[in-house]
């Protein structure tokens, strides 16, 4: 048989056991397996799961990951969830839809800590739904916010996202996540616009203000964002200045956060367990699909598929921005039924080298690719951060929640657009890196 | 509880623990690669041979944790689709991935072991062998195919139960 053909049925295949329910992981690894034994042969193929499992659960690199998802456990147990949102709160509970802005504010903060958006949101919905429902906050604002809110943990780094991007892109990590800083910026400052709009147009949606709050107290809530955000400037600083690399950022945060957590004597036995078996589900989560991934890439390279569809679209006499929409479009209807890092492992493998192809800077593609992951956290019917929210917002219901995000969506279609008219705002911090 | 009862606990409780003693590692990786950096910012005298620790130690910590994840449903799917069928349907479709999944494991599981054994090189530092860490990915195979049994028969049962 005709090798793209046999690609192309090996890659329906993979949807076709999705959609079957199998863990993506095992679907990749097992019609990655079939094609490469089939391409060549089952000796070859026979050793290529197990060497591929171990180079991936063995590659320095990748320790990153289980490092930057505990350091967003013990960042949660030490308590900077409450106290980030309590000091943000009392310097901005006197603006329009004051207690949103405070929760995207702590989302951002939180974000600068973990490498995850679904624990952001959780994080954060505990805390911060409470106190909008206290002052009647429309349910959509109040589950809207935190939903869009805790995407911030997926761009803002330490960003599980951008790891996974540069696994499987070969692109530098430390360029990755310094380029995410500035678009997560802008996002967090979309979202407070979208907050402060929704309140002048429809005062109902945050009719009450919180009483002022002293300025003696205001300063004193500020030590908490203080020890935040001198730990973020330490690690993306580090690997800024090239004193580090992401793997040892993580190491180094983590080791902060659970000397601080300790200290304050915010662990115990369960929340160290939670922390540890919480980086551990992710990691393995994380690092199977990219090894079925891997396995998965191989049989698409025997294929010739990666090469044969990037050549074409090249000889395509299109725009470049156009087939970069079309992209985009892909990303906006997978994100639909997948979760993030799964869209990005059964995508990367074809898009990445059209991307290349195009003429396309590779830092600035995976900022656009996991602002569409991150809009894919948000989409029905299978909005991730949603289904977080609405287990903390128990009342709200699940319609209510995706009409009160649509407004912070198109938000983060604004800023994708953004960063195409204007790609320095991604790329001008990782290109003046020192190394 | 029945025989099959008792297996099953038996195989979830060894998972639980094997994964406990995997994920401690995170505390002397993390506390090794703070101490490496502080050493060589510092003092300029880096950690010898942290990166084959940290690889070992991140080898250990994910394929001990391979079966666990599998025990909390920690391996993504989707399933939009197969949750609007009928439950019969459901369950009849639950066994067929579980017999792949079983498939493909149990193909690591083999080859790991094989990979493994076959294997002579030590790492170019600090001289540790790898065999006893590729042969893991063997052994995580296997234990991953335990808890892919337990599913297995708990779909069975449910089968049976519908019947």
């Amino acid at each position: 048989m005709d090798p793209i053909l046999s690609g192309i049925i090996g890659t329906l295949l993979v949807f076709f056991l999705l959609s079957l329910s199998m863990p993506i992981a095992f679907s990749m690894m097992l019609v990655g397996f079939i094609g490469i034994s089939f391409l060549t042969s089952f000796d070859a193929a026979l050793p290529v799961l197990a060497r591929t499992v171990y180079e991936t659960s063995a590659h320095y690199p990748y320790t990153v990951i289980p490092l930057f998802v505990v350091m967003g456990g013990f960042a949660g147990s030490s308590g900077m969830t409450r106290q980030l949102y309590a000091a943000f709160d009392k310097w901005l509970r006197i603006l329009p839809g004051g207690l949103g802005i405070a929760t995207i504010a702590a989302c951002a903060g939180f974000a600068g800590v973990s490498g995850s958006s679904v624990a952001t949101a959780a994080a954060m919905g505990t805390v911060a739904i409470p106190e909008m429902n206290r002052y009647h906050y429309s349910p959509k604002l109040s589950a809207g916010t935190v939903a869009a809110g805790g995407t911030l943990g997926f761009l803002i780094p330490p960003s599980i996202g951008f790891v996974v991007y540069g696994m499987l892109t070969e692109q530098s990590i430390g360029k990755l996540l310094i380029a995410g800083i500035a678009p997560g910026l802008l996002l967090a400052l979309a979202f407070i616009i979208i907050i402060v709009s929704w309140v002048k147009i429809n005062p109902e949606a945050a009719p009450s203000r919180p009483g002022s709050v002293s300025w003696r107290d205001r300063f004193a809530a500020l030590l908490p964002v203080w020890e935040t955000l001198t730990l973020f400037l330490v690690v993306m600083g580090g690997i800024y200045f090239g004193f580090f690399t992401p793997t040892e950022a993580g190491g180094v945060g983590a080791t902060v956060l659970f000397l601080v957590a300790f200290l304050k004597r915010k662990l115990n036995w369960q929340t160290f367990k939670a922390s540890l078996l919480e980086s551990v589900s992710i990691s393995v989560m994380v690092l199977f699909l990219v090894a079925g991934a891997n396995v998965f890439s191989t049989f698409l390279a025997l294929s010739t598929i990666p090469i044969q569809v990037s050549t074409w679209v090249v000889s395509l006499e299109v725009s470049r921005y156009m087939i970069l929409a079309i992209v985009i479009l892909i990303y906006l209807f997978l994100g639909c039924f997948l979760d993030a890092i799964s869209m990005m492992v059964l995508t990367m493998p074809v898009i990445f080298p059209v991307i290349i192809n195009l003429g396309f800077h590779p830092i600035w593609f995976g900022v656009i690719a996991v602002l569409m992951m991150e809009a894919g956290l948000l989409t029905p019917p299978m909005g991730l951060n949603v289904f977080t929210v609405a287990g903390v917002a128990k009342d709200v219901p699940l319609e209510s929640i995706y009409r009160g995000i649509l407004p912070f969506l198109i938000s983060i279609f604004l800023v994708v657009l953004i960063i195409i008219v204007f790609p320095k705002t991604a790329t001008f911090l990782p290109n003046m890196m020192l190394r | 509880m029945g025989k099959n009862g008792i297996i099953k606990f038996w195989i979830q409780r060894v998972n639980r623990w094997v994964c406990y003693g995997g994920m401690l590692l995170i505390i002397p990786l993390m506390l090794l690669t703070s101490a490496d950096v502080i050493g060589r910012v510092a003092w300029a005298r880096p950690f010898p041979g942290i990166v084959e620790l940290s690889s070992y130690m991140l080898d250990v910590f994910i394929l001990l944790g391979l079966a666990y994840t599998q025990q909390v449903k920690g391996h993504v799917r989707v399933s939009m689709l197969t949750s609007r069928l009928p439950q019969r349907a459901q369950i009849f479709l639950e066994i067929v991935v579980t017999i792949l999944s079983l498939f493909i494991m149990a193909l690591l599981a083999w080859q790991g072991l094989v990979v493994g054994m076959a294997e002579t090189a030590v790492s170019d530092m600090l001289r540790i062998p790898q065999r006893p860490f590729k042969l893991l990915v063997g052994i995580a195979g296997f234990l991953l195919c335990l808890e892919l049994v337990v599913d297995l028969a708990a779909a069975c049962s449910a089968v049976r139960r519908n019947a």
